[in-house]
């Protein structure tokens, strides 16, 4: 039977790579399926909206409407894979709500998939997040993001003994590159006959990387 | 045969939140399957019978016949009767049931008689623990906090409300929790009882489309309060094995 992946990348942290993962993520899927619906509640740091304004909405989880908005429409079954791009400020908010309304549950009632995408950071708050989320989110689903940029050397051990997803540093000036709004990575490969470029091998790594975590889902849940 | 469980819940202030905990003993019976039956004595249009329509009868207590259709029925079958009394109606009520020899049959046991008395947050609440104090002879007593409506027990010397609340013997304390507000609207708009609205359903049992959120928020909420109850002991207060309720999920 269908089920449907919500993804929600987060971070108690500002500026660790959220929204960078947040649209290859979204462009792994749209190359994918061809559709993917991403929700944005990241607006005090640079954007998924400003990248891909044709799949992004906006979200809140300030208030109830805002909760009620988003949540109902990540917990429908409707085969359209969901990313969402979780701001730092609204971390306890949305999984503190998520706790309360038993979310992970009616999710796995309805085969709604979540995926949680944590990235991962040395310093204090993300270690006292992580076990928050752990307590909540079943071991299968919930995936630290090793990002090379943002942790340079060992995981914190308690981040290490769970799933994890690597992502490898860019140089600088590549990244500088790859954060231009117009840039796509989709659009990079297509465009680049090159594959030996260094970006070229890191787009494809990330995308194999989503790959495995997306077969790795399907068998663990069959 | 079972005997008969009467619950009383009142306040002599209105806006308190009878009425919602009624709502949610109800749930909690239904729950737990004890059959109950409640009255609504806010006559002639009662707020219980809007949520429990099949459960609930509108009555008068002041008035002889329809303290007949409550007391005269109470082995009819039905273990647990439920009900909701009207704002400044509490201290009346309970002198009635004196005088017509309930507090008595309480007192010896042939009956089980409980008082869910829920407090503002004002002193004239303890006035009111005093008041009610004097009829509590043969009864269960709970006194509810009700924070669902935002109140505060700020108000309140600490050292003032232990003066009046031990003034009524094993008087046991309770606390409801906040709801959402949006989510308390809701159900509210629905008019249906909080079980039914976690379980996505209309008054008819037919499907419904409430959020998913506030549905989450109702059912954590529900989960606390039941969780009171089940502190108390309630279901063992009305004669019935605690065991795997449904619609808990």
């Amino acid at each position: 039977m269908q089920t449907t992946p919500v993804y929600i990348i987060c971070s108690p942290r500002p500026l660790v790579g959220k929204t960078l993962l947040a649209r290859q993520l979204c462009e792994f899927l749209l190359l994918k399926n061809g559709e993917v619906a991403a929700f944005d509640i990241n607006l005090k740091e640079p954007s998924l909206l400003d990248y891909l304004p044709d799949v992004t909405e906006t979200a809140e989880v300030d208030d109830t409407f805002g909760k009620m908005a988003l949540m109902d429409r990540l917990i429908v079954n409707d085969g359209i894979a969901k990313v969402i791009d979780l701001g730092f400020h609204a971390f306890d908010e949305f999984f503190k709500m998520t706790d309360e309304i038993g979310f992970m549950k009616e999710a796995a009632r309805r085969k709604v998939a979540p995926v949680i995408l944590f990235v991962a950071d040395t310093d204090r708050a993300s270690a006292r997040a992580f076990p928050v989320l752990q307590e909540q989110i079943s071991r299968i689903a919930l995936i630290a993001i090793d990002n090379e940029h943002v942790v340079r050397g060992e995981l914190p051990a308690a981040m290490s003994r769970g799933r994890i997803l690597r992502v490898a540093a860019l140089p600088v000036f590549l990244r500088t590159y790859v954060d231009r709004l117009t840039f796509s990575f989709t659009g990079y490969l297509r465009s680049e006959k090159d594959s030996s470029t260094e970006l070229h091998q890191w787009i494809r790594r990330n995308y194999l990387s989503f790959r495995e975590l997306e077969l790795s889902l399907i068998l663990q849940r069959s | 045969m079972a005997k008969p469980v009467v619950i009383v819940v009142g306040a002599d202030k209105g806006g308190v939140g009878k009425t919602t905990v009624s709502r949610t003993l109800l749930d909690y019976f239904s729950a737990n399957n004890v059959p109950a039956r409640a009255f609504d004595t806010e006559s002639p249009r009662g707020t219980l019978k809007r949520f429990h329509p099949d459960l609930t009868e509108i009555v008068d207590m002041t008035t002889t016949s329809d303290q007949m259709k409550i007391f005269d029925t109470l082995n009819s079958g039905t273990s647990v009767t439920v009900i909701d009394v009207r704002a400044g109606l509490l201290s009346p009520a309970l002198a009635s049931l004196r005088d017509i020899g309930f507090l008595d049959a309480a007192k010896s046991g042939q009956i089980t008689f409980a008082v869910f008395h829920i407090l503002g947050p004002s002193i004239a609440s303890l006035d009111e623990i005093a008041e009610t104090a004097n009829f509590m002879g043969g009864a269960k007593y709970f006194l509810v906090k009700n924070f669902i409506n935002d109140t505060q027990f700020f108000q309140w010397d600490q050292a003032t409300y232990n003066s009046y609340f031990h003034r009524i013997k094993d008087a046991t304390e309770l606390t409801i929790p906040k709801l959402n507000e949006l989510a308390y609207e809701q159900v509210e708009v629905a008019s249906v009882p909080f079980l039914r609205f976690v379980a996505n359903k209309g008054l008819h049992d037919e499907a419904a489309n409430y959020s998913f959120v506030l549905r989450g928020y109702v059912r954590h909420w529900l989960a606390a309060v039941w969780s009171e109850f089940d502190r108390i002991k309630l279901t063992e207060l009305v004669g019935s094995s605690p065991g795997k309720r449904g619609g808990e999920k």
